[in-house]
């Protein structure tokens, strides 16, 4: 142990003995003057004013530590769900921001005036029905309003039939420690078929010394133009349908801009849909001006909308680099798109294709 | 009614005590009196508060300081710190051990075992426990409990680091090489659940049926304190709720040892599919969650019961709306069991049964709110004693408005999409039960210390205590909102550009959380000093802070079956503050003439 660790747990020590042995002399001199009852007429003036003095300097520093950091949460919905689920959030935020101010006021308020004064006795007033109803009444219609909105928004984000006639993407996530496995339909437009069984993953991976974690059946013709590329790719305004599942552990494919959330299970498929609204430059644009993200980084040197990323995370703890398992997520133009997914080759071609024949060769 | 016939007020009952020969083990150790139970509960608490405190100052250095070493930290935990920063195994540990001794061991064990056991018996009117011997059985299983939980911080591959939530397949494989305190420490959490929920249903049976059976005359049920009532409906919840935790826990471990599917299915792991086949790890979830919704009213019930106490004895002033708080605290209860899984929106579960949680879990809040409404009017127009305890309560209300209006965004499911399993979630469920239910059980320590030790705890240190918490965890909290969606149980938020932008916010956090801790060491000072120390209560001064309840009307030394004679008798509710011409109209005082009962 270092001498400045030694002498900080010193320091520390004499600081709470000082404490101690200040509130014993306190104790003791009050035991002294009034004896051993205490009637707390002194300390409740103290308090109160203490109180006082808290709710105003509280309220302020709240005020400032809003504005302070508000900027820095996620800005506009990337997604046109995510829209509403913001509006939601928003006015969720102002019923309960008028809730707080006016019951933390009335709290601090009625500590401040109605403190002790031996002048004044406490008003006995045990019930009244009519202020019940009207704190039963109130709070229900503003829940029932909530509940409503709420609830409609919530039926519209899994009415997958609005995906019919609609040509989305559709492509599929699979989480694993400490990754995601990413598989995109080739040309033909379909993402192969899987069977999970020992045959097709514990036998095909003896027989062709080949891992095959997600049990496609590499016989098919459409898993042999299926493509596994390192990051997402979407398109401006054309809908997806992201296809989850995990091997391992739960884990749960998070994209925080687009208000994407959906847990990867093993053993129990998932899906998600929504449309991205903007590309990344263009929403790296729309960032250009606004507070905190207009300012210099002090780790890159650079303005922080020019690093800006759309990025997967894993929101389900899934064990020991949980917090590692990011990939980037690119929105494009179509024609942006299908030169990319050109580009990607099948994994068929590159890696299973010559592993089987080895084999089956024989 | 008073079932008065069995439980007498007759005086032969204390030839009782002269039979009874104690000797130190079975006055301090094997006790079966309520009163030494309860301080049992609450020491044991205190112990277990302090190491769950200690393991977030752990996590949050980490947090706050990702990138630096600090040797100290080897010194201190060895392997589980190699070259001065915490390893990621060992810091999914602490967040796990963390949340698990705080929830169970001292904010249930530590909250209703002791105030359960202090005031049930003493505040309506009874010698003691239904059942004394299964009452110290219940302390004994949670010491257990505790023992075998501290004991897997000493295993080779770790103690439980699968979160206190204990999702499968996570921690359904026993298996380290997918999750490293998955071994022999997640058995031991297990097991050391399985002892802690029977010590909570042999206190939860007692309670129930210590106040339906043993209310001395007089003592109806609707003239009973809130607190006895909060404390009744607490033990309901657990009786009906951990039984499912139990259960689940047992499943949890058959898939790990005997290679059941309950929770499990399609599992691949290092290129091969496993052999379990069938089951479902959401099917987990539904029962944890089972339990785990009540429990928060477990544990914020008590802290409620409380408040409700202290702030009627230091405003000298009735809780307003003492038949709303019961129905409003029942209808919590009822409706308690049927919004657990608005903890799982996003599994991937029907939209429709989600519809079914958002509408219930949204409901709850009318009778909280009715309840912080009437905390509210009892205030108004009081006459306020600003006493510690008082604070407290006062600092209650504060933080559960705080932490509650933060419920509604999480209650409903559009709004909880994004913000799941994200800091948003942690902030709130701290301000409720890590902040508010603390507040609760501190109001519940400095109001009833007099009760327990016959002295007072210092009042110097108990404001500053109280300072530093309230500014503390206002300090801590309120910032933590603003990081809505940063991922939660996250080792470090430098991998993602989006989440490192609040890296700054997390050292603000970490001093806080720092500061917080330093507040409580003051607290223990206090309290351990003041059982020997304090400023005594003396038998002219029985009922220090002026209440109506029955627990002062028993004498300063503490006697088995409380009372020297007669048990007393009830004329009145709990509530008959400045009323008739007197501050103090306490529940033994029979109606004056021409006076009504309230």
């Amino acid at each position: 142990m270092t001498t400045t660790t030694l002498l900080s747990i010193f320091a520390l020590f004499l600081f709470f003995l000082v404490i101690f042995y200040v509130s014993k002399t306190i104790e003791l001199s009050a035991i002294a003057k009034n004896g051993l009852k205490k009637d707390y007429i002194k300390a409740t003036k103290v308090n109160a004013y203490m109180a006082m003095f808290f709710y105003i300097v509280g309220m302020f520093l709240l005020f400032l530590t809003t504005t302070s950091l508000a900027p820095r949460l996620l800005p506009e919905s990337a997604s046109v769900h995510g829209d509403k689920l913001d509006e939601m959030f928003d006015i969720t935020l102002y019923i309960t921001t008028a809730v707080f101010i006016l019951t933390q006021s009335l709290l601090f308020f009625f500590v401040y005036f109605y403190r002790y004064d031996k002048k004044r006795t406490s008003y006995f007033f045990p019930h009244s029905n009519k202020l019940e109803m009207v704190w039963t009444i109130v709070p229900a219609v503003v829940l029932v309003f909530l509940v409503f909105k709420g609830i409609g928004v919530w039926k519209d984000l899994f009415d997958f039939s609005k995906l019919e006639g609609k040509d989305p993407i559709v492509f599929e996530v699979t989480g694993k420690q400490f990754t995601w496995i990413v598989r995109y339909p080739g040309a033909d437009g379909k993402l192969g078929e899987r069977e999970i069984s020992e045959e097709n993953i514990n036998d095909f991976n003896a027989k062709y010394n080949l891992p095959n974690e997600l049990g496609i059946l590499w016989e098919n013709k459409e898993s042999q133009d299926d493509v596994y590329p390192n990051d997402i790719y979407l398109v401006k305004d054309r809908p997806v349908l992201v296809k989850l599942g995990a091997l391992d552990v739960i884990h749960s494919f998070y994209l925080p801009h687009f208000r994407v959330k959906m847990d990867c299970v093993p053993g129990l498929p998932t899906q998600f849909m929504f449309t991205p609204k903007y590309t990344t430059a263009e929403f790296k644009e729309r960032l250009k001006n606004k507070k905190f993200w207009r300012d210099i980084d002090p780790k890159t040197g650079e303005a922080r909308w020019k690093n800006f990323k759309y990025e997967l995370a894993c929101a389900e703890l899934c064990g020991k680099s949980h917090y590692g398992m990011q990939k980037n997520v690119v929105v494009v133009t179509q024609a942006e798109y299908d030169a990319w997914l050109k580009e990607q080759v099948p994994m068929y071609k590159t890696v299973v294709k010559d592993a089987m024949a080895k084999v089956d060769k024989k | 009614m008073s079932t008065d016939l069995t439980h007498d007020n007759h005086a032969h009952h204390d030839n009782h005590d002269h039979h009874h020969v104690e000797t130190w083990l079975t006055k301090y150790i094997f006790s079966q009196d309520h009163k030494m139970i309860a301080k049992q509960f609450l020491i044991t608490g205190i112990f277990w508060a302090f190491i769950g405190g200690l393991l977030s100052l752990f996590f949050r250095t980490q947090l706050a300081w990702p990138n630096e070493t600090f040797p100290f930290l080897e010194t201190l935990l060895g392997k589980w710190a190699e070259g001065g920063q915490i390893t990621q195994e060992f810091y999914y540990s602490l967040v796990t051990m963390h949340g698990t001794i705080l929830v169970f061991f001292v904010l249930t064990a530590g909250l209703s075992g002791t105030f359960s056991n202090l005031l049930i018996p003493l505040q309506i009117g009874a010698r003691d426990m239904a059942s004394p011997l299964m009452n110290m059985l219940s302390y004994w299983f949670f010491f257990a409990a505790g023992i075998v939980m501290f004991s897997s911080f000493f295993i080779q591959t770790g103690p439980a680091s699968g979160g206190w939530t204990a999702y499968p397949p996570l921690n359904g494989i026993r298996d380290i090489s997918i999750n490293l305190g998955s071994g022999l420490g997640f058995d031991l959490w297990i097991l050391s659940m399985a002892l802690f929920i029977v010590s909570s249903l042999l206190g939860g049976l007692n309670y129930v049926a210590t106040i339906i059976n043993l209310r001395t005359k007089g003592m109806t049920m609707m003239r009973m304190p809130l607190l006895m009532w909060a404390l009744l409906f607490t033990a309901i919840l657990g009786l009906l709720s951990f039984p499912a935790l139990l259960s689940s826990a047992v499943l949890l471990e058959f898939d790990r040892i005997l290679d059941t599917s309950f929770f499990l299915n399609n599992i691949v792991i290092g290129g091969d599919l496993l052999a379990y086949k069938g089951g479902s790890p959401i099917l987990f979830q539904h029962l944890f969650w089972f339990l785990g919704h009540p429990e928060v009213y477990i544990i914020i019930f008590p802290a409620m019961g409380i408040v409700s106490e202290v702030l009627s004895v230091h405003a000298k002033k009735p809780v307003f709306g003492y038949k709303a708080m019961i129905m409003s605290i029942g209808s919590i209860t009822v409706v308690g069991f049927f919004v657990w899984a608005h903890h799982m929106f996003v599994t991937g579960m029907n939209p429709n049964l989600g519809i079914v949680f958002i509408i219930f879990t949204l409901l709850i809040a009318i009778p909280s709110s009715i309840k912080v409404f009437n905390w509210l009017t009892t205030l108004w127009r009081g006459n306020l004693k600003l006493t510690p305890p008082m604070m407290f309560a006062i600092g209650f209300i504060s933080f559960f408005i705080f932490g509650g209006i933060t419920g509604l965004f999480l209650g409903n499911a559009p709004v909880d999409l994004p913000l799941h399993d994200t800091y948003f979630v942690v902030a709130h469920f701290h301000v409720v039960m890590g902040v508010s239910a603390f507040f609760g059980m501190w109001a519940g320590v400095y109001q009833w210390f007099p009760k327990m030790y016959g002295r007072f705890m210092n009042d110097t240190m108990a404001y500053i205590h109280f300072w530093g918490s309230l500014i503390g965890g206002y300090l801590v909290f309120v910032p933590m909102h603003f990081l809505t969606s940063v991922p939660r149980r996250y080792y470090s938020f430098e991998q993602f550009v989006t989440f490192d932008i609040f890296q700054d916010v997390n050292i603000v956090i970490t001093m806080g959380a720092f500061l917080v801790f330093a507040t409580q060491i003051v607290f223990l000072i206090n309290f351990f000093y003041s059982i020997f120390k304090g400023r005594k209560m003396t038998d002219d001064n029985l009922n220090p802070w002026g209440a109506n309840t029955l627990e002062w009307t028993t004498p300063v030394e503490r006697i088995h079956g409380n009372w020297p004679g007669d048990i007393p008798q009830v004329y009145r509710w709990p509530y008959d503050y400045s009323v008739n011409g007197n501050e103090v109209n306490p529940q033994n005082k029979p109606l004056e003439e021409g006076e009504a009962e309230h």
